[in-house]
């Protein structure tokens, strides 16, 4: 399980998360809904430990990431795919998703060649394994970057608006390949602007206003009049975002 | 006057041996003050303010001291506290360390310019700090710093004939001697000038075939 308790974080005088309580059970899809600045993607990077806390808990399996030695394990067990990408740019889209797998979990090269491709070839890329990161397109990116997280076989995959620095089309394709996962049993916790897709693939929606968690309810619930939306500030985004 | 060259030939064994000394010299501490390049360049990115203090002291003292005053004081400056070293091992200490505060501040502009998402994804990833550093932020930081640090280094070869200075009979100090015996200081000197060019050359070209496998794939001619 992914626990969250009590979780503050503080940017100098802004508080960017105030007391947030969050657990992922495995096999879940949780969708993390907010205007820019809700704090979701802080959220997003204190579990992965790219933020330090300043009050509250975070535990991957139990693992508490806010302890040096218990990190390593709890990014064993959570991959993150990041809004730009951030491929390394100097090595083929094959040799970004098995560099951890061979210096990480230890195997040997030729296993971690054959599982990417495999990944590859699911994702729509399996001829691009030997292309560098600017010989693809964007959502051909996100797809590599989708798979190098994959590659860790992490029990959670966390999304950190994926489609946000996408177009159009390739925004389809990269919710194509996340809906296929969370069919598939992959447990994610999806932060992202699209509130449809959310809508689609989530077990349960749960909404950050200002640093604070104002609900977090399952799908059905929170779409409904009397559960989300009879909350003004949720209804009030939502008919902005659905107007955009 | 003349310029003949075959007045050279019973010197040329002694003048290819400082040759050879030359870039023995060059070669090894081409190798130190990238290391120690390098070495310097993750302290003056560390987060530990000591090293990076330490650093930069290192980086400014060296970058403001002639460099043969540098040599004199470790050739003749350290047997004053029962310190000796040769002067082939204090040439390549020498240039290693006066090239490599250099060599940092190349590298160092190529560490700070990597997107810090890229680090933030290898951290996420698992990987030790050992492989972070050897696997991406080297070979991404060299992608851009290949050339100013090849200049380093060409700089560096031509200072290598200061080495003359404390009794090393390089390159240049081997002409010195070849061309007060001969008399014959503008022969000498065209082949030292056509053996320094070269060699820098060489270095450039190096340098070249790096620069364009380090950035593989970087062109944007698919997609």
């Amino acid at each position: 399980m992914l626990k969250a308790e009590n979780v503050r974080k503080v940017f100098g005088s802004t508080v960017v998360l105030d007391g947030v309580n969050l657990s992922v059970q495995p096999g879940e899809v949780v969708s993390i809904l907010g205007s820019s600045g809700s704090g979701k993607s802080t959220l997003i990077r204190c579990i992965n430990g790219l933020e330090k806390l300043d009050g509250g808990r975070i535990t991957v399996d139990e693992f508490d990431v806010s302890k040096p030695r218990e990190l390593a394990e709890a990014r064993k067990r959570s991959g993150t795919v990041f809004q730009l990408f951030n491929l390394y740019p100097h090595m083929t889209a094959l040799q970004n998703i098995t560099l951890a797998p061979i210096q990480v979990l230890q195997q040997p090269k030729a296993e971690a060649e054959r599982k990417a491709r495999a990944l590859l070839a699911q994702v729509g890329l399996g001829d691009r394994g030997d292309a560098y990161p600017a010989q693809l397109s964007g959502g051909q990116r996100q797809r590599v970057g989708i798979c190098r997280a994959l590659a860790m076989e992490p029990r959670y995959l966390l999304l950190d608006e994926v489609t946000s620095a996408l177009d159009p089309e390739m925004t389809a394709d990269v919710l194509g390949i996340l809906a296929d996962l969370a069919r598939g049993g992959t447990t994610m916790v999806f932060v992202t602007h699209e509130i449809e897709f959310a809508r689609q693939i989530s077990n349960r929606i749960v909404f950050l206003d200002k640093g604070k968690l104002v609900v977090d309810l399952p799908t059905a619930a929170f779409f409904s009049a009397k559960g989300g939306m009879a909350v003004p500030r949720i209804a009030q985004f939502l008919s902005k975002m659905r107007k955009d | 006057m003349r310029f003949d060259l075959s007045i050279l030939w019973p010197h040329l064994p002694f003048l290819w041996k400082g040759a050879v000394l030359s870039a023995e010299v060059c070669l090894l501490a081409i190798i130190g003050s990238v290391v120690l390049g390098a070495l310097v360049a993750i302290a003056r990115t560390s987060s530990a303010k000591p090293l990076r203090w330490l650093a930069l002291a290192y980086v400014d003292l060296f970058r403001n001291v002639p460099f043969l005053v540098q040599l004199f004081f470790f050739y003749y400056g350290l047997p004053e506290l029962g310190i000796y070293i040769d002067a082939f091992t204090t040439g390549v200490i020498a240039l290693s360390i006066a090239g490599g505060a250099f060599a940092s501040d190349a590298i160092r502009s190529g560490i700070l310019a990597i997107e810090p998402g890229i680090i933030e994804a290898a951290e996420v990833s698992g990987l030790s700090r050992r492989v972070i550093f050897t696997r991406i932020v080297l070979p991404i930081a060299l992608r851009t710093a290949i050339r100013p640090l090849g200049a380093v280094l060409v700089n560096m070869i031509l200072t290598s004939s200061i080495l003359s200075a404390i009794t090393l009979n390089e390159l240049t100090g081997s002409g010195r001697i070849v061309a007060s015996d001969t008399f014959r200081p503008f022969e000498v000197y065209a082949v030292l000038l056509v053996f320094y060019a070269a060699l820098t050359y060489a270095v450039s070209i190096a340098v070249n075939l790096l620069h364009v496998r380090l950035n593989r794939g970087i062109s944007q001619d698919v997609a």
